[in-house]
């Protein structure tokens, strides 16, 4: 199992329910080991096995959820 | 079209910004929301389940209130 952690942007979050849906989604895809969404920041902390998914795929969740997120470093 | 009628457990802006935003990338949608009462209409062709599944996707509860 190789882990590494990614920082996404995302915008569009205004309440704390907003962030509990996006942890409680992304957390429970597959290879999503641990993450943290912040309210203040805009944005997600997220650690993962990269042989399961990839901030692209991760991104891309996020941004099925209808909230834009964007890959930063 | 039908006319849909959707409750969907949208508590802010950001929670009403998400399902807008899903519902953008759908064709053949018409849609309207009602924040505070909660309410989704969406006038469209495609099936109910589709559309329910399409609103589950921004992690909220969505119940479907029939036809108007």
């Amino acid at each position: 199992v190789n882990l590494c952690s990614v920082s996404l942007g995302v915008q569009g979050m205004t309440c704390g329910s907003c962030v509990q849906s996006i942890e409680q989604r992304i957390g429970s895809l597959p290879g999503v080991i641990h993450i943290k969404v912040s309210l203040e920041q805009k944005n997600a902390t997220i650690i993962f096995d990269h042989s399961q998914q990839s901030p692209e795929s991760l991104s891309d969740a996020i941004e099925d959820m209808g909230f834009e997120s964007s890959l930063s470093e | 079209m039908t006319k849909h009628e959707f409750e969907v457990a949208m508590t802010c802006e950001g929670c009403s910004g998400a399902v807008t935003r899903i519902l953008n990338k759908v064709e053949g949608v018409k849609f309207e929301i009602d924040l505070p009462k909660k309410l989704v209409w969406i006038e469209s062709d495609k099936d109910v389940n589709f559309l329910k599944e399409t609103l589950e996707k921004c992690g909220k509860e969505v119940k479907y209130n029939g036809t108007k």
